[in-house]
This record gives structure tokens, sequence and C-alpha cells, in this order.
């Protein structure tokens, strides 16, 4: 199992499917499939530095890169953000999920 | 009034893709200067951290840091053998046995409540019950190879294109439940199963209709094995146990995937899914071990070990 905490918040399958619609080759697919946990991963991080205060930030990503799949990661956090992780952290996937499927879907053009 | 959006170009989503990580990845950079570079960059290398994760979980590394409590405990397992036995013994008093229930209450005791990577032992003990309940031999590490995981959740595929101008009409005929998937846009990750519908085989025929997918892509040697693992894999026989219910399928990888994003770690054909759960069986638990079948001796589909074995009395007592 390739894992990181915060896998369980995602389950884009929608994306996916879309992804596989467009992608010319497999070859393609995959690399899309990367690309796309790439700027998942970038804003779940970018996120989680927003609402973490400074002075934990090195020490989450030590213990992050040390073991990136570790649950212990969400009670690390739960115990240094005063807001409800699991929330935000759910608000932010429902963002990225709308963002992506309108990036590959492409936004409904107005007419008159 | 609005007009439907265009479906944008692979290639144009790749760049859009590509620009906004960049831009992302700058706007955290310059936001966190205060971070050492190096473990920022490896923080945001999802790669190398999911490389990292598979090593650590393969290798039931249970905590690495001195903050974090361990993830999950191995439990002590009792022998197999004593598990299958004592599932016999309780049924034993019941009229009927059941093999079906003598596996779930088997997978019970050695099961973690979530999916996670099982430990070495925890998969020696399933292969143990499987043998002794399905009477198939499988194995979780088959000629030195291992899934990332092997207990995991399995989601409903589509059907794949046998050749080139196939269609849904002649893969299911007239079975509208089968229909309800469709067949997926692309090809499968080893391509065409025959070049014309003329070089498609019965044992081709099959391998579509049973057919499972495995995340192939996020084995941590398939950059640098890649064409063994691709012929490895390709068509390879597993054996699916739906974990709640007992229902098992022998099924060939034909397709990589799912993304690891998508909350799910393998997938089933129609038909697979179909026998696994039923018609609305979309997604589920599932321990997936590869075939023990050098000889291609065990047929693909449904594993159909639930006969019931009526004790000898109940023949005097009619």
């Amino acid at each position: 199992m390739s894992k990181v905490f915060y896998d369980k918040l995602i389950a884009f399958e929608k994306i996916e499917k879309e992804i596989g619609k467009i992608a010319e080759s497999k070859e393609e697919k995959d690399e899309l499939i990367r690309i796309v946990d790439e700027y998942i991963h970038h804003r779940m991080i970018g996120c989680i530095l927003e609402k973490l205060p400074k002075d934990h930030h090195e020490e989450f990503l030590t213990q992050f890169t040390e073991a990136p799949h570790h649950e212990g990661l969400w009670n690390y956090l739960r115990k240094k953000v005063s807001e409800d992780v699991e929330g935000f952290m759910q608000e932010e996937v429902y963002k990225i999920g709308r963002e992506l499927l309108e990036v590959i879907r492409g936004k409904p053009k107005k007419s008159s | 009034m609005s007009k439907t959006a265009q479906p944008i170009h692979s290639q144009v989503l790749r760049e859009k893709l590509k620009v906004k990580n960049l831009i992302l990845r700058q706007e955290i950079t310059l936001k966190h200067g205060h971070l050492n570079n190096d473990l920022l960059s490896k923080a945001l290398n999802i790669d190398k951290l999911r490389q990292h994760s598979t090593h650590l979980l393969g290798a039931g590394a249970l905590a690495g840091t001195f903050l974090l409590a361990p993830a999950h405990q191995v439990h002590a397992l009792p022998a197999p053998q004593d598990i299958v036995q004592r599932a016999r013994t309780q049924q034993a008093i019941a009229p009927v046995v059941s093999p079906q229930k003598i596996l779930i209450d088997s997978l019970k005791e050695v099961l973690p409540q979530k999916p996670r990577p099982l430990s070495r032992v925890e998969e020696k003990s399933l292969e143990q019950i499987f043998s002794d309940v399905l009477k198939v031999p499988s194995k979780a590490t088959l000629e030195g190879e291992h899934l990332n995981t092997t207990y995991g959740y399995i989601g409903a595929e589509q059907h794949l294109v046998r050749y080139p101008g196939d269609t849904m009409a002649s893969q299911v005929g007239n079975d509208k439940t089968l229909w309800k998937e469709g067949m997926a846009p692309g090809k499968g990750a080893w391509g065409y199963f025959a070049h014309s519908k003329a070089e498609l085989t019965p044992e081709l025929v099959e391998t579509e209709k049973w057919y499972a997918v495995v995340q192939t892509l996020y084995l941590p040697d398939w950059n640098t094995r890649t064409r063994y693992l691709r012929d490895w894999y390709k068509y390879r026989k597993v054996m699916i146990v739906n974990t709640q219910n007992g229902n098992a399928v022998v099924a060939s990888i034909a397709d990589s995937g799912p993304a690891a994003w998508t909350g799910k770690h393998f997938g089933g054909s129609p038909e697979v899914m179909m026998h696994l759960g039923g018609p609305r069986y979309k997604k589920g638990a599932v321990v997936v071990f590869f075939v023990d079948d050098p000889e291609n001796k065990v047929p693909l589909g449904p594993i159909e070990y639930n006969k019931i074995q009526l004790p000898e009395w109940a023949f005097h007592q009619v």
C-alpha cells in the first residue's frame, strides 16, 4: 500500500474516470495520475502549514517525512492545531476535487 | 443559458497541472522561508514519500519516529489450523456446516478491523486458511513478488475493450446488469487482448470477463524492473476474497490502478464485482493473493467452495 496519512479523506473516483477518458495511452494516464497526486499533496501540505503554528512546522515535516503513512500524525495535528483538523482538511479536499473537475471538464461557457 | 464544456486535451491538462504545481510549490516555499529547504523539498516530493511509505509498510515497520505512537499493533495469532478448527467446532453444534461461515469466522480472527498492509505472519495464516477452506493454492508472495498491500478496498471497474471494434453487445449480450458499468474508454494496461475478433480465444474471453486491477504503478521497483514486472503481472491469476461475506473469485490481472487518491487499492471487472457482492456492490474490503498455479489448472471465475456438507446422521434421520 502506498499510503500517506491523509489518503483516507480523498476519494476522487470521478476524476480518475475523466482522466481515463482523455488519456491516450496507459503511460499518459499514469503520468496524469501522478501529476494530480502531486497537486493534491502540495495543496494538503500548504493547508496544514497554514493552520499549524510556525513553531511546529519543522517538527511536523520531520515526522511526516519519516513516516508519511503514520496515523499518529493525526494526533499530532489535533494537539497542535486549535481548529478541527479533519474538518478543514476535508474542506480543502472538497475544493481540490471541484477545481480539478473544472480544469478537466472545462468551465461551461455562458451564452446570451 | 450554458453550453456544454469542451473536454480538455490530455497534453493541455498535463501542462496546466504542471504549471499549477510549480506555482503552488513556489508559493509554499516563499511563504515558509523559515523552513529548511531540504526538509521542505522532501516533504513536497509525493512520489518519494509514497515509495518510502511502501517500504516501511512492507517491512512491517510500525513507528520510525520518536513522537508517534505505533499506528497498529500486530496481535499474536493462533495457528491457522486452530482458527479453522475452532470455527468448524463452533459450527458442528449447528445442524448444517457451512464452509462460508467457517471462512468468515476465521477471517475475523486474523484480519484487523480496517484494511492495512498485513504482516507476514498474518499473510501466512491466511494462506493456510484459504488452502483449508477454499482449496485454492494461494500466496501473498509468489516468486519473490508481493503487492503493496494484500488487504484493501476493491472498486468496480468497467469492461475492457478486447480488440479493435469490440462492443458491449458482443461482450455481454443482453445481460443488462452487466451493461451498467459500460466499457472503459481506453485499453487496459496491456493493450488489446487480441488484434482482432478472429484472434480472440475462449481463454482471452474469460481473462477479460474475470479481470482484476492492481496498483502496479506504485510498486517500489516498477521503474527499475519495468519490463520484467510488466510481463510477470500480465494476466497473473489472483484470488480475491470478500472479507465480509466470504465470496471468492479467481481473476487475472489485466489493468493497473486505481490511483492512490481514489480511496481504493484494487479493481474488479463487472463480473468479478457481481460475484463478490451482487449488482449493487461498488466498493468493499477484500484480500488479494496470487494463485500458485504453475500448471494453469485453476480456472478463472467464482470459487464454488460453499457446497453444504450434510453430516452423515442427517441422512439416517431422513
